[in-house]
């Protein structure tokens, strides 16, 4: 069932049996039949980690869903919240404790994720149901494993909250999940890092570390090195369109937790007699991890290759079925059944992803598509940047989606270094007439983060970045990538090339790019027990965990497995980050719309 | 500046009353644009509610572009030709909405006019 961990180069399924053993040991401390309250955010997360069958095991009989008023009955002993630390779930939760029944006494616990907070409790004080908890406790789960290559925090405004209201909880919790790491695989001898928010971190850690000193862990590091980078340092590749099959599926339908809901008239079950007459309704959810044979292969590939990479796959497996009129023996057929219901789900795979590889067709060939592409393509090679876009102009004055027409002009403005005040103003007063003043409060964000700014009078360095970095490769081949800009077809990541570029020949190539790009870049060493020291195999990978502070995107992951890939890399990427984002979803955590909030 | 986050938890006069403070706030800090553009933002709201007591349409709370569209439907021409000169709409936006508006109620005779 996890079996998806194991793959990977680092066997993470450590990491999730450390988080397990925490969850059984919490639940084994309250004795006793139980029921668990769930923040509703936290739950995908948490079945990451544990199935329900694992809950059950611990005498877990019901769960509900965190709500005012009270908590539906249920005969058990115990009801255990599992809650994040926020003042305005403690409300709900003593709402709960307050109206419960009397007569019917039961213990109350709570779990804390992934810290307590003394702010809480007090508010727990205040409402006067502290001392109705037995037992208050704090489940540590920074970095939830996604896939074998693949950390996340879920913590969801993570850059907002550092680059927009000055917060940095989000990077000591990255901190302490880097520290956790450190003690199930071993001190990282090398960090190096770039941007605030990187160095924030990594001081954290040091400090984290010298506080721990003398309880060093005698394990063989298994990984090389540390790449902290800031969101900070690269605004463009998330506002870019992510051209590979998982990119875009994310674009489009949207991933949470490993899972996409998809439309489901492609998926309707074609059952004889019943003549299509009760079409499913609810959508149709799908796990997506490299566990999915055939999902591992196509994931990274740019959508464009995904069509062959798909027939070819048919053909194999019809070929395969073909092979039963071969089958003379007895022995020959039993191993031909033996290997059915293999065969089986590769077909059941294969017809689910055909399907969602005709749902994004649909979109990528549609005129609005390419469009916006070749838009998004002419503003990172530098074309007409400086004044205000005609298609940008048209999408606003037909209305287009708000965050379509954010994304585009952010983009714009960053690859430009900023617009001219008269462009710029231009645009806001575009946006503010169609889509309504109450999104000035919004525009002001993005400016305060840097997404939006006015053109100062530096010259804009986005040109000489793209070059040096080779950000813009003409002639991305999609089908067969020997470069890692196949992932935008042309545009290379610039947070991976910086990757790549430290990997080999090191930072010190492009310290002159370095310093244009926002905060600082710096190099760390931390001690590692003598007789620890990894004597290195000729030909043996280095293994580098490169920690996205304030998001990574599909393509930038599916940029550096290509990396792991290629032959001559010499390096084998973990990826670690706050969140999982797209530019939807990133520029959406940075919006404010203050009539949400009305009753 | 921070005036601007509560007027949208009021609802209406005294929406206009903290909008002026906001307008305040904003010369004070010197940024002229979101001054400009909140004063704008009281004129449309002024502007609507006058109209929905003459006229019984909704439109309070609507953005201009949604407003001179809503108008438009309505029939209302002169209207929404008085929001385009006063806001300064810039051609090509007013002649797409108009177009879309008018093409969606399938009112062909006003668009032979232009």
């Amino acid at each position: 069932m996890a079996s998806h961990l194991f793959c990977g180069r680092v066997n993470l399924n450590i990491l999730r049996e450390a988080a397990r053993k925490d969850l059984r040991e919490f639940l084994d401390k309250c004795s006793g039949s139980k029921a668990i309250v769930w923040d509703e955010y936290l739950t995908g997360p948490f079945g990451l980690i544990a199935q329900y069958s694992l809950l059950k095991e611990h005498e877990v009989e019901k769960m509900f869903t965190l709500k005012g008023g009270r908590i539906p009955s249920a005969a058990v002993k115990n009801i255990v919240f599992f809650v994040r630390p926020r003042l305005e779930l403690m409300d709900i939760i003593a709402e709960n404790v307050a109206s419960e029944d009397k007569l019917q006494p039961r213990e109350f616990h709570i779990l804390f994720v992934p810290r307590r907070s003394l702010l809480c409790e007090q508010r727990l004080k205040e409402k006067g149901v502290l001392n109705s908890f037995t037992n208050i406790d704090e489940y540590i789960l920074d970095l939830i494993p996604y896939d074998g290559d693949l950390l996340s925090m879920e913590s969801e405004s993570s850059f907002r909250e550092c680059n927009l209201e000055n917060d940095q909880t989000s990077l000591y919790h990255a901190a302490k999940g880097l520290m956790t790491l450190q003690a199930l695989y071993g001190t990282i001898p090398q960090i190096f890092g770039k941007g605030e928010c990187a160095r924030h971190v990594a001081n954290m850690m040091l400090r984290m570390k010298r506080e721990f000193a003398g309880s060093n862990t005698q394990i063989l590091p298994v990984f090389d090195t540390l790449l902290l980078l800031d969101r900070n340092v690269d605004l463009l590749t998330p506002l870019a369109t992510q051209l590979t099959y998982e990119g875009l599926i994310d674009e489009i339908f949207g991933i949470t937790n490993g899972y996409v809901k998809l439309p489901p008239e492609k998926f309707a079950q074609k059952k004889q007699g019943e003549g299509g007459k009760d079409l499913p309704t609810e959508p149709k959810k799908l796990q997506l991890n490299s566990a999915e044979e055939l999902y591992a292969e196509i994931r990274d590939k740019n959508f464009n290759a995904v069509g062959a990479a798909l027939s070819k796959k048919a053909k194999i497996i019809s070929a395969a079925f073909e092979e039963r009129h071969n089958a003379k023996t007895v022995g020959e057929i039993k191993q031909f059944v033996s290997q059915l219901p293999h065969m089986q789900a590769a077909r059941g795979s294969l017809a689910n992803h055909t399907s969602i590889a005709e749902l994004i067709k649909d979109i990528t060939i549609s005129e609005d598509f390419f469009d916006s592409l070749t838009v998004e393509q002419e503003f990172m090679t530098g074309v007409d940047t400086d004044k205000a876009s005609t298609y940008i102009e048209d999408c606003i004055a037909q209305k287009d989606p708000l965050i379509k027409i954010l994304r585009l002009v952010c983009m714009q403005s960053v690859c430009n270094n900023g617009l001219k005040q008269k462009v710029l103003d231009y645009y806001k007063k575009e946006i503010l007439q169609t889509y309504g003043y109450k999104h000035i409060l919004t525009l002001k964000n993005l400016e305060k983060v840097g997404l939006l700014k006015p053109q100062s009078t530096m010259r804009n360095n986005y040109p000489t970045i793209r070059k040096t970095l080779k950000l813009w490769m003409e002639d991305a081949n999609e089908q067969n990538p020997n470069d890692i800009s196949y992932v935008y077809s042309g545009y290379a990541p610039l947070s991976v090339r910086l990757t790549q570029v430290l990997a080999r020949p090191g930072w010190r190539s492009i310290e002159e790019v370095l310093k244009m790009l926002p905060g600082p870049h710096f190099e760390e060493r931390q001690q590692v027990p003598t007789g620890l020291h990894k004597k290195r195999q000729p030909g043996e990978n280095r293994t580098t965990l490169v920690f996205f502070l304030g998001g990574v995107t599909y393509a930038e992951i599916a940029a550096l497995r290509f990396l792991s890939h290629m032959e001559d890399s010499g390096t084998e990427y973990i990826i670690a980050t706050t969140k999982l984002i797209n530019g939807t979803s990133w520029v959406k955590s940075l919006m404010d719309n203050p009539e949400e909030n009305l009753p | 500046l921070y005036v601007k986050a509560s007027y949208k938890e009021q609802r209406l006069e005294a929406r206009i009353a903290l909008l002026q403070s906001a307008v305040d706030e904003y010369y004070k800090a010197k940024n002229e644009f979101s001054a400009k553009t909140t004063e704008d933002e009281m004129r449309l709201l002024r502007f609507q509610r006058k109209l929905e007591e003459e006229k019984g349409e909704l439109l309070v709370g609507f953005s201009l572009h949604d407003t001179m569209t809503t108008l438009l439907s309505v029939g209302l021409h002169k209207h929404a030709e008085q929001l385009y000169k006063d806001f300064r709409v810039p051609d090509k936006r007013f002649w797409w909405l108009k177009l879309k508006s008018l093409a969606e109620k399938e009112d062909w005779e006003e668009l032979e006019k232009f």
